[in-house]
């Protein structure tokens, strides 16, 4: 099923055609294309196994598609049978048009706070040290954790973890940013910190993919919500009408099971 | 009878000689050997069957076979096909063999260790392999990796007694060499003791605290 922005004038900023994902004989993401145009806020829903992480990790080749095309800005990559296997370089040159922001945070530990986003933007980018350390300190501002530069990610709550994540992703200047269950890992209110920088990210304009369970952020903060369940999307649309009047009937069982807790 | 009870003491400069000897072995070894072991973990993680098959070799003979009889093949049996190395050269390629080996070992469980999700943090940035390794996963391996491979040298400074066997002139050399000339072999090992414990206990407690300073962050 292949799901298109609602505003046909605005050049997508990635596209996933035809993504198939099979380990084995499992098929965790059976032909699932998206399209997301720039600014778009796309909440990626479902039941756990349903396959939105591994959908999403195959935007950025964490896991290479078993078959589809990839397209993050000017950079596409195709995995099929007439198609040789991509080089790392041309991986490297995708993911670079796409920033991460995972469940588990994985901040560099052997590195201060400051070093963790200017370290990716020095090797990355070619920034020198003073220039990464610039913009790296801006963006901590942003964040709200100017005070945590100098600290070791060890001295830091997990809030504070994913929000200098988030950080370190963005300093590469991604048009793209993909967040996977991002706040699944931290108790309510501490996740409540990182929905608000996400909320303002996406206020000023950043193109977000984001796997998640929290349903008033999909709801409030996201222009589309895509519901996925084994392997397949159910359904795609306005979140809002969605989460009203699911049309699969997987659907409604998945949103009474979780609005209900 | 204070006399009596410290009267090993008196052995302990003259097996200062033998303590360098046994210093020597055991830091050309380690250096020869630490080397060895990340050459050999990447010989075996690599992509030439033909080395993959002579590193395993290598490594597991390294483990499997005593150090002692190491020894006695290099010094011994090596002449017999018309080589003749040295004493302590013989020690040197035996104790390096056994410690590449080990530390083979030790460095391939650090570099497991690192967690997943650190190489997907650096692969989702946009890093090489090269920096990926660089920066993010052997700086971290490193971390683990120094206290066991620092506790090995403890252990290969123990170790260096063994060549004794082949006349190198080190701690327990010097000390039967004094029992034989003045059959107080009870003082003269007790110094010998002494000495060996004088070195490895204060390393111990170093590497523990090394331990606790490098894992702080990780």
């Amino acid at each position: 099923m292949t799901v298109h922005s609602e505003n046909g004038l605005t050049r997508p900023m990635l596209t996933a055609q035809n993504v198939t994902k099979t380990y084995q004989q499992h098929v965790a993401v059976n032909d699932v294309s998206l399209e997301v145009s720039q600014g778009e806020v796309v909440s990626i829903i479902g039941p756990s196994g349903a396959g939105k992480s591994t959908f999403l990790r195959c935007m950025n080749f964490l896991e290479v598609p078993t078959s589809g095309t990839v397209t993050i800005g000017e950079r596409s990559i195709t995995i099929g049978p007439d198609h040789k296997s991509p080089s790392r370089k041309e991986v490297a040159a995708l993911r670079r048009g796409a920033g991460m922001v995972f469940q588990s945070f994985n901040l560099f530990p052997h590195l201060t706070v400051l070093r963790n986003v200017s370290l990716p933007q020095e090797r990355v980018l070619g920034r020198s040290r003073s220039e990464a350390d610039e913009r790296s300190r801006a963006l901590l501002e942003r964040v709200g954790l100017s005070q945590k530069a100098d600290a070791y990610p060890s001295k830091c709550s997990g809030g504070q973890q994913q929000r200098v994540a988030i950080a370190r992703a963005l300093a590469l200047d991604p048009p793209v940013m993909l967040f996977d269950e991002p706040t699944s890992a931290l108790d309510p209110e501490v996740g409540a910190e990182v929905l608000a920088v996400m909320k303002e990210l996406a206020r000023d304009g950043m193109t977000m993919i984001v796997v998640t369970h929290e349903m008033a952020f999909a709801r409030d903060v996201s222009d589309r919500m895509l519901v996925m369940a084994d392997g397949g999307v159910l359904e795609c649309g306005d979140p809002r009408v969605i989460m009203k009047q699911p049309t699969h009937p997987r659907t409604e069982r998945f949103l009474s099971a979780v609005l209900d807790r | 009878m204070i006399d009596d009870l410290l009267g090993w003491t008196e052995y302990v400069p003259e097996l200062a000689g033998g303590l360098g000897v046994a210093l020597k072995l055991t830091a050309i070894s380690l250096l020869l050997g630490y080397p060895l072991g990340l050459l050999l973990v990447l010989i075996t993680d690599g992509s030439s069957k033909l080395l993959r098959g002579l590193g395993l070799v290598i490594v597991e003979f390294g483990r499997g076979i005593p150090l002692l009889v190491l020894l006695l093949i290099v010094y011994q049996g090596l002449p017999q096909v018309e080589l003749t190395p040295t004493a302590m050269v013989s020690a040197v390629v035996a104790f390096t063999w056994s410690a590449g080996a080990y530390s083979t070992e030790i460095i391939r469980a650090s570099l497991a260790a690192v967690p997943r999700g650190q190489s997907e943090a650096a692969d989702a940035a946009g890093m090489s392999d090269r920096e990926r390794f660089r920066f993010i996963i052997f700086p971290q391996a490193a971390r683990l990796a120094i206290p066991p491979l620092m506790n090995l040298a403890v252990q290969w400074f123990q170790f260096s007694s063994l060549a004794y066997v082949i006349t190198v002139p080190e701690i327990m050399q010097s000390a039967y060499f004094q029992g034989t000339v003045t059959f107080d072999y009870l003082s003269v090992f007790i110094a010998a003791a002494f000495i060996y414990a004088a070195v490895t206990i204060p390393t111990s407690a170093l590497v523990t605290r090394l331990e606790a300073r490098l894992g702080r962050h990780l």
